[in-house]
């Protein structure tokens, strides 16, 4: 490997050997593809005409008065897949075939990066197969049904606990067994280098261009830049665009049933050192290591780990993380739907959530900038759900 | 002490391997986990593979995560863990099998975060104790072993390296002198189980592996007959490494079955193969 990606204590190559050269390959071919204007002019085109870049940047009005800080949304979930995995999956499918590789696979939780890896496949020509956790595929049937529609075979993953940590544990297994022409798309800022400094490259562009609109709309960086957190790549795509910079990136993990409970998966708060899926980073275990199974409302964010860079970012103080819990990301998703006549996905629904606290502890001129990661269709089931279940509270 | 500890202990693999060559045998190394299928039954398994003619023992410390295992091994780590046998217990588990056999050479098969979470020093004094010769970390690659490479020095533990026929020319020097004990050859890319396949050129790794180290070389990896133990050993290994194969069968009997079959099963893989 030319580098070993660490940020800080946190990071590296943690994989059985057998893996070793096909990291190597990604990284040489990535080192590559980022200097090549050619691949890269290739990446931009096909985020603005197929994708649909430059995402908007909207000032919510009446989220604002709500909330009672100037509310600026960046609008991912309007992004081509309803969500910002959609950049990730077309720059690492674009590697991919410069890799000369036949097949793709990919894991996914909520399903969003599998029907972003979906749609990259089908555009690039490429045969896709996804692993998914059985679980999330009960709670996230619309998405599998989009994956298929988009030609990908979808693997039920039926061990563990059967949700995304199982699905990584799945597509590294096939990956050991089929190097030569298999091509891991991994979804987020996670996983052994070079895979959370390659994500992150493909994710900055959300960061890039809020910079300049916030700039152009507001004239002056925001005060605060809110983020969900589930392995860390649209936070980190946004993050990226505001680093060494007066403005304080807040990163929402899913906080569940209550930080008190076991019914989490707040990582950063909860999470102690640890090494899995090839890294070297926070994760929720127990007292010998063995990896706890997590909760949240969202399938996104439902994950035992984070990305080495956010655990390395809380360490230097140069992000902050807060949490937010399922009823305060439901009463986010119901008050963003009323104001704004926006369905926004329940991940994201937790760095709404945290924005309200941070207005509350603000003034009514603090600007607030929050990642909007996905919209909100693929999560209906799920808040249909809760209503029946209990009486839904306005906010 | 942890000199005369290291003299000991280095000793077990290489007289084995020394006493191997002189009688024109393989080694035969079976592998389980431990407290599989129940803490007894492993030690049953045990006395099976010693009786059968095992050289040498692996043995598995349960992960909830065995990213670099089949399907027969994953779940056999979750009947270990949801029965709640934990790492002290199974370090007890390994001092009875130590205390029952004083001179096998055993090496524990973990993955790294086990180690990392019980703190490298402690991990690597504690299975030390418990009797283990040596370790494989199924996922710490060469760039990683500098962060434990003092703890087992120190504690005179043998790191136990894969290698494959991906390995490049420029990694294998590098592996083979960060290790101890033997070289883990796979015998073909992917996870364990007993798939029936071989990568066409094992021979070719196995001969780059002897020409730059003085390790033996032990193949593993979807070796479950004795022809496939046959093969391995005229492409030049040292030995076989018989994990998922053995488990299968230990997996067949049931609870009040004897575990005889497992015996008889390992000695049709260990009698000498007359060259
Ligand atoms: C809409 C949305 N936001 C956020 C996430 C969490 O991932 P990450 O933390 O990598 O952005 C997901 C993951 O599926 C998602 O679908």
């Amino acid at each position: 490997m030319q580098s070993l990606g660490f940020f800080g204590s946190f990071g590296g190559v943690y994989v059985p050997e057998l893996l070793v050269p096909a990291l190597e390959e990604v990284e040489s071919a990535f080192l590559e593809a980022s200097q090549d204007a050619d691949f890269l002019k290739e990446y931009h085109h096909l985020l603005k005409h197929y994708a649909g870049r430059p995402t908007p940047l909207y000032e919510a009005k009446n989220l604002s008065k709500r909330y009672g800080a100037r509310i600026f949304l960046k609008r991912e979930d309007l992004l081509h897949g309803g969500a910002h995995k959609t950049n990730n999956a077309i720059g690492q499918a674009l590697l991919a075939k410069r890799m000369g590789k036949t097949r793709i696979i990919a894991e996914t939780g909520a399903g969003q990066h599998g029907v972003a890896t979906a749609m990259a496949g089908a555009l690039l020509g490429i045969p896709t197969e996804i692993y998914m956790g059985a679980v999330d595929m009960e709670r996230q049937q619309p998405n599998v049904f989009r994956m298929k529609l988009l030609g990908a075979t979808v693997h039920a993953v039926e061990v563990g606990s059967k949700t995304l940590k199982d699905a990584i544990n799945e597509a590294m297994r096939d990956w050991v067994s089929n190097l030569q022409d298999t091509y891991y798309l991994l979804g987020t800022a996670a996983g052994p280098h070079p895979y959370p400094t390659l994500v992150r490259f493909f994710q900055q562009i959300i960061g890039e261009e809020a910079h300049q609109q916030i700039l152009e709309q507001a004239g002056r960086l925001p005060d605060q830049v809110v983020a969900c957190v589930g392995g860390g790549s649209n936070a980190i795509g946004i993050f990226q665009g505001f680093r060494n910079s007066s403005v304080q990136l807040v990163g929402v993990e899913p906080a569940g049933l209550g930080l008190e409970t076991e019914h989490h998966g707040a990582v950063l708060a909860k999470g102690t050192p640890g090494c899995l899926h090839g890294m070297k980073s926070l994760a929720l275990q127990d007292k010998d290591g063995q990896v706890r199974e997590t909760y949240s409302i969202s399938a996104g964010l439902d994950y035992p780990l984070v990305g080495p860079e956010h655990a390395h970012l809380q360490n230097t103080g140069e992000a902050v993380y807060a949490s937010a819990t399922d009823a305060e990301a439901l009463a986010a998703f119901h008050t963003l739907a009323e104001t704004e006549g926006i369905l926004p996905a329940l991940e994201s629904c937790h760095a709404l959530a945290y924005a309200q606290t941070l207005a509350v502890q603000g003034t009514p001129e603090q600007i607030i900038l929050i990642n909007l990661s996905g919209r909100g269709d693929k999560d209906l089931h799920q808040v249909m759900a809760q209503q029946e279940g209990a009486p839904h509270v306005h906010a | 002490m942890s000199t005369l500890k290291q003299a000991q202990t280095q000793s077990r693999y290489d007289d084995l391997f020394a006493r191997l060559k002189q009688e024109k045998r393989h080694a035969l190394i079976p592998f389980t986990l431990l407290g599989w299928p129940t803490p007894q039954r492993c030690l049953e398994s045990v006395d099976a593979f010693v009786a059968g003619g095992a050289s040498a023992l692996e043995l598995g410390l349960a992960f909830s995560d065995p990213v670099a295992d089949g399907p027969l091994i994953q779940q056999a780590g979750r009947t270990v863990l949801e029965a709640g046998f934990d790492v002290d217990q199974t370090l007890g588990l390994l001092k009875q099998i130590r205390q029952k056999y004083p001179h096998i050479p055993i090496s524990l098969l973990v993955y790294y975060n086990l180690v990392l979470v019980r703190g490298i020093d402690r991990f690597c004094r504690d299975i030390t104790e418990a009797g283990a010769d040596g370790l494989l970390i199924a996922d710490l690659p060469v760039e990683g072993i500098a962060e434990i490479k003092p703890a087992l020095d120190q504690h005179g533990l043998q790191l136990t390296s894969i290698i494959s026929t991906r390995t490049s020319a420029e990694r294998l020097p590098k592996i083979a002198a960060q290790s101890g004990g033997f070289l883990y050859a796979v015998s073909r890319l992917g996870i364990t189980g007993v798939e029936e396949r071989y990568d066409q050129s094992l021979g070719h790794l196995l001969a780059q592996a002897r020409q730059c180290s003085d390790l033996p070389v032990c193949v593993g990896f979807g070796i479950s007959k004795r022809e496939h133990v046959e093969t391995m050993i005229r492409l030049g290994a040292d030995g076989v490494i018989v994990g998922s194969a053995v488990m299968a069968k230990i997996q067949e009997l049931g609870p009040e079955d004897s575990i005889e079959p497992i015996q008889r099963y390992l000695q049709t893989l260990s009698t000498p193969i007359i060259p």
